[in-house]
């Protein structure tokens, strides 16, 4: 049927463009008359039409004028009028041959990597806490969570920069005088670029748990009761339980938030670029995002940064392709 | 297709949006316009802002002027970004180290023809070299402030010292502060904290760089400047407990608690730790009879050559309203402006008002310290060099003991990337 037909190929079209920022109007309605085919078929544009013009002046755009500044040689003088001249693939080049690029890739992977096992692994662990907790518990929990998630991260990163503090911070004094470590007098927790990750992995994933918890913990609540007990009696244990049976059903939520969870601490930038300012090395501790901002923003080279800023978007956008290619997958199913 | 249907559309979009906005700026009548002044940092004194915006209201009846704070910590990122957009600030305050970057790129107007009536030749000479480029003056001289070290008068007398006379004595005396007052630093020094060590750089004959015909020599690794950068090391990793990751801001609060014994700074810190206990940066006015200051000595003697700090200040090109900016910066140069300057311990932009400072210990260290001083390479890249913060790495480094000769080559290399790319 050429109406069944059309559903999947108006899915890709819808999701393209969409991102998570809100769902598009639906599709033209339960209309099965033959003689409206045409319109029909036109309707679902025709509602595109106001969000994707949206997009395509906030994104689209801008989109367009990265590559094109990534083809020319561009530095501040340009911002202010003076016209560019034409390198094309040079900025390209230059990237690719220069090793701080790699060094800043590769450090930007790992950290990602560290931060979406840990996001996942405790995300899932307060997930199946709060579906044991009583009533009152949970909400306290949930508000706790709640709080976490809402906190600009800015704001966050300042306030657990003062609690890392060396001369003041509450954390050295903590470990000073309640735990006797002398050793954490005065302790630099930014300067090592081991520690100061270490730092920031903390802050990162404190906000970014509480998604993960609680898009679980929503899935959890739809594991039937009765598989679970049937397992239970069976003589199955609580890990046993959790890998043959939850884990299974929740496959596909775990599978959406990990990639959600991998494009956002690949871009990381607010943390990184906060803590920079409160301590460390800077050289040591870029990562992809905030190397972008220092070479074109700090440093005015807007082409070179324009040219890694394209590099970047298209590592992200493979990952996305992995993530609307399982969605696409699971609206088939 | 469906892809390249919506490309064309949002470039339909944004070129007929973007087309909109560039019709409007210039028929904008300066009535009842607001001005905006980006003043950077907190040297300038409340007194001196309400004194702008009063008299810049009572000559422009309608219009109204806004002082918008900066940061220093990013400012030459936030001037890229504001300077060019439509959203420009109108008049703005820029270190003089980075005027260049500014000047050369086109963001300021060009203020030639009015030289003169900003004050002509009684403009300090450095700061309008550093606010001119291609022979237009495009930033006046905002003021300038030199750097100074200010002790605890009761320390000095716990392990006997006197003022020290040369650079090695300092350096001596902090460590002997240091070593006498275990926990305290005999000269608070965070690692990042680059502006101090450049005395230390130039007392021992080195450069940060030179130009050698159309390209920069880097000259931190040279046998000069590593003795300099070893005698930088030795003060911040004995006479200093500061963390060596840190900037120089709040040099004050260790200052009041009791943990900071000497620390250099630029002048204004003064007001910064004596600040009443109950201001929103409090500082402790009862150590003002405790307080000491004395200009930087040198490797022989007499004042070290510091970096002249301080800060130019232009009028966007982007501002909508540039006479009313105009009018805006012809206060800020007045001499009744500058004179609260003078009176403030900044060194005013014009060298007629040189006795506004007064004659006080502070007001003739600081005559002292500005009679020598240098400026950073002059380069246009040179804020590009700031802006990646090679010398705050260079420094933490060092604070926490590294090689000094490898440390410098790799500052060099980066140096001369940035100065030569």
């Amino acid at each position: 049927m050429t109406t069944v037909d059309r559903g999947p190929d108006a899915l890709p079209s819808a999701i393209e463009g969409e991102r998570i920022v809100a769902p598009e109007p639906s599709r033209g309605g339960g209309d099965r008359s033959k003689r409206r085919r045409r319109a029909g078929g036109f309707t679902p544009y025709a509602l595109l039409i106001p969000a994707s013009a949206v997009l395509a002046a906030i994104v689209g755009w801008p989109l367009i004028q990265l590559i094109i500044t990534s083809f020319q040689e561009y530095g501040r003088a340009q911002v202010f009028g003076a016209a560019p001249e034409w390198v094309w693939f040079q900025n390209y080049t230059d990237v690719l041959t220069d090793p701080v690029f790699y060094e800043v890739l590769a450090r930007t992977i790992v950290f990602a990597a560290v931060c979406v096992a840990l996001t996942m692994l405790l995300g899932t662990l307060i997930a199946l806490m709060m579906a044991r907790l009583p009533k009152a518990f949970r909400m306290l929990l949930s508000v706790g969570l709640l709080l976490a998630w809402a906190m600009p991260a800015l704001t966050a990163t300042i306030v657990w920069g003062w609690m890392f503090d060396t001369d003041y911070g509450v954390i050295n004094h903590v470990l000073v005088n309640f735990f006797g470590l002398e050793e954490f007098f005065k302790h630099p927790w930014l300067i090592e670029p081991l520690s100061f990750f270490a730092v920031a992995a903390v802050i990162i994933v404190w906000g970014a748990v509480p998604f993960v918890a609680f898009t679980l913990y929503a899935g959890l609540t739809q594991v039937p009761d009765e598989v679970l007990e049937a397992a239970q009696l069976d003589g199955a244990g609580a890990f046993a339980r959790f890998r043959l049976i939850v884990f299974p059903y929740l496959k596909p939520i775990f599978l959406v938030v990990a990639i959600l969870q991998i494009i956002w601490d690949m871009k990381v930038f607010t943390q990184i670029f906060a803590l920079q300012d409160i301590g460390g090395i800077r050289a040591e501790t870029n990562t992809l995002g905030v190397y972008i901002y220092q070479v074109s923003i700090a440093g005015g080279e807007f082409g070179i940064g324009g040219a890694l800023a394209m590099i970047f978007a298209l590592i992200m956008m493979s990952i996305s392709v992995f993530y609307i290619r399982h969605l696409i997958k699971e609206d088939e199913q | 297709m469906r892809k390249l249907g919506i490309l064309a559309l949002g470039a339909v979009a944004a070129l007929t949006l973007a087309g909109c906005a560039t019709s409007g700026g210039d028929d904008a009548s300066s009535e009842g316009a607001e001005i905006r002044v980006w003043l950077v940092g907190s040297d300038t004194p409340d007194e001196a802002r309400e004194y702008l915006k009063t008299t810049f209201e009572e000559e422009n009846p309608g219009s109204t002027l806004v002082i918008e704070e900066q940061a220093w910590e990013g400012l030459v990122d936030r001037l890229t970004t504001s300077l060019s957009g439509s959203d420009s600030p109108d008049v703005v305050e820029i270190g003089n180290t980075q005027a260049a970057a500014f000047t050369s790129a086109g963001a300021f107007l060009d203020l030639t023809e009015h030289y003169e009536d900003l004050g002509g030749d009684d403009l300090l000479p450095g700061f309008v070299e550093a606010g001119t480029y291609d022979d237009k003056f495009y930033a006046a001289p905002l003021y300038s402030g030199s750097r100074l070290v200010f002790y605890k008068k009761d320390a000095f007398a716990g392990i006997g010292a006197s003022v020290p006379t040369t650079l090695d004595e300092y350096v001596a005396t902090g460590e002997a502060l240091a070593a006498a007052n275990p926990g305290k630093s005999g000269i608070w020094w965070p690692g990042q904290d680059w502006r101090n060590a450049l005395p230390f750089i130039w007392e021992n004959g080195g450069e940060i760089a030179v130009p050698d015909g159309e390209e920069w020599d880097a000259q931190l690794s040279s046998p000069e400047s590593v003795a300099g950068l070893t005698q930088v090391q030795e003060a911040m990793t004995k006479a200093s407990v500061a963390p060596k990751d840190a900037n120089e801001t709040g040099p004050e609060v260790g200052f009041c608690d009791g943990t900071t014994l000497q620390l250099s700074a630029p002048s204004w810190v003064k007001w910064s730790i004596l600040a009443p206990a109950d201001a929103e940066a409090p500082g402790c006015p009862d150590q003002e009879a405790n307080l000491g200051v004395y200009a930087l000595p040198g490797a022989d003697g007499g004042a070290a050559q510091v970096m002249a700090g301080g800060s130019n200040i232009g009028i966007a090109a982007k501002s909508k309203h540039p006479e009313l900016a105009l009018s805006a910066l012809e206060i800020i140069l007045s001499d009744e402006f500058q004179t609260i300057y003078g009176e403030n311990g900044l060194v005013p932009a014009k060298l007629s008002l040189a006795d506004t400072l007064g004659t006080d210990e502070v007001a003739q260290a600081t005559a002292e310290a500005a009679g020598n001083a240098r400026l950073t390479p002059a380069s246009p890249k040179w804020a590009d060099v700031e802006a990646a913060r090679i010398l705050e790495d260079l420094f933490v480094n060092i604070a926490q003991g590294g090689d000094v000769q490898a440390l410098a080559e790799e500052a060099d290399t980066q140096i001369e990337d940035i100065l030569n790319g």
